[in-house]
């Protein structure tokens, strides 16, 4: 008895739980709709309203919620925020280093001059570089990804 | 001794002792019995769930203190890479080796002129500040049983495991309704002890009210 249930505790936490694999998110990602991040982000304008695929490593991840993750563009620097609603899809902090495809569509958000100061501010710090806010003259837009399905390909521990 | 005396009037036996004797049961009895049965195996079959929830819910509850799925080792280092050494091909096996890291690089990133990532096997990310020569070694492991019970605390696993989490919100149900049925008399539901009830059901609409 002692044996059978060592068994069903040893599969159950080896099978579905723990497996390391290509792991999708909501419906997955749409490998045709693939589209540079770099192209996206030199145009946004373009994009807004449409469903695209992007690909990045991911180099950051919402540590506590899992909530966002952030993928790196083609060109150097750059990065696109992929950013779900708490709770419909949860990133595993550990994928860090791993390529994502997420599909979806690329939502503006708008930020007033004092919001676009704080934020730039924000991701100084987070940099730790230094940050003039006198090079802030006015309102700014940023983007990302709000993600219908994601999909992360691991390429071992 | 007479084993019959010592089961008084409102003790659950004295229900057994009667349908002994008594072969013609009342039909409220019978559902007594019944649903005392099935409160009784149902409780057992949700204590495994019953746990997975409670830890979990504890676990996620506290999200804002601590990790609950990860353990997360944060350990800085100084380093020494020059300019030249920056742009050079080796950069990655020379700042592991100054780390004292035996590692597989996944994937680096360039995050400004002066902060890079490394990504590297066994979870392990490198934060490197070229600006002030200093690396972070970022170490992320996962709390095995905790992590599990919350994926499927949080229906992370798949459509039919969605299935048996409601099947079990059913069940949970069915063992709330059914205690009012278990027991009679002085001890019932409807009795003073319907009070626990009537409070259990005040505490959340105190918590909703203010």
């Amino acid at each position: 008895m002692k044996k059978f249930l060592g068994f069903i505790l040893l599969t159950f936490f080896s099978t579905s739980i723990w497996a390391v694999e290509n792991r999708s998110f909501g419906e997955g990602a749409k490998m045709d709709k693939l589209i540079a991040i770099s192209k996206v982000l030199a145009s946004p304008q373009k994009y807004l309203g449409k469903e695209i695929t992007v690909v990045g490593t991911i180099v950051s991840v919402c540590s506590k919620r899992g909530c966002w993750m952030k993928l790196a563009s083609d060109k150097k620097f750059q990065t696109l925020r992929i950013k779900v609603r708490d709770g419909d899809m949860v990133f595993p902090f550990n994928a860090k280093g791993q390529t994502a495809y997420a599909t979806g569509q690329l939502k503006p958000i708008e930020l007033t001059k004092e919001k676009a100061i704080a934020y730039l501010a924000h991701l100084a710090e987070e940099a730790k570089e230094e940050f003039d806010p006198t090079s802030v003259t006015g309102a700014m837009t940023i983007y990302q990804l709000s993600p219908t399905g994601v999909t992360i390909k691991y390429s071992g521990s | 001794m007479n084993h019959f005396e010592n089961i008084k009037e409102n003790d659950f036996r004295s229900e057994l002792l009667t349908e002994t004797s008594n072969p013609r049961k009342k039909p409220n009895g019978r559902i007594r019995k019944m649903v005392r049965s099935l409160h009784r195996d149902i409780g057992y079959f949700c204590i495994g769930m019953t746990i997975v929830f409670a830890v979990s819910g504890l676990a996620v509850n506290h999200i804002d203190d601590w990790n609950p799925n990860y353990e997360v080792t944060r350990q800085s280092k100084a380093i020494s890479i020059s300019s030249e050494l920056k742009q050079s091909e080796q950069l990655n096996s020379i700042l592991l080796e100054q780390l004292g890291l035996d590692l597989k690089v996944r994937a680096e990133f360039w995050e400004s002129e002066n902060r890079f990532k490394l990504f590297a096997e066994a979870d392990i990310t490198v934060e490197v500040d070229f600006k002030n020569q200093i690396a972070v070694i970022e170490s992320i492991s996962q709390r095995p049983i905790l992590s599990a019970f919350n994926r499927l605390h949080l229906n992370e696993v798949n459509r039919a495991w969605v299935i048996f989490s409601d099947l079990f919100a059913i069940l949970l149900l069915f063992l709330a309704f059914s205690s009012f049925f278990m027991l009679k008399g002085k001890n019932g539901v409807f009795s003073l002890k319907g009070l626990w009830v009537v409070a259990g059901v005040i505490v959340p609409a105190v918590f909703i009210a203010i």
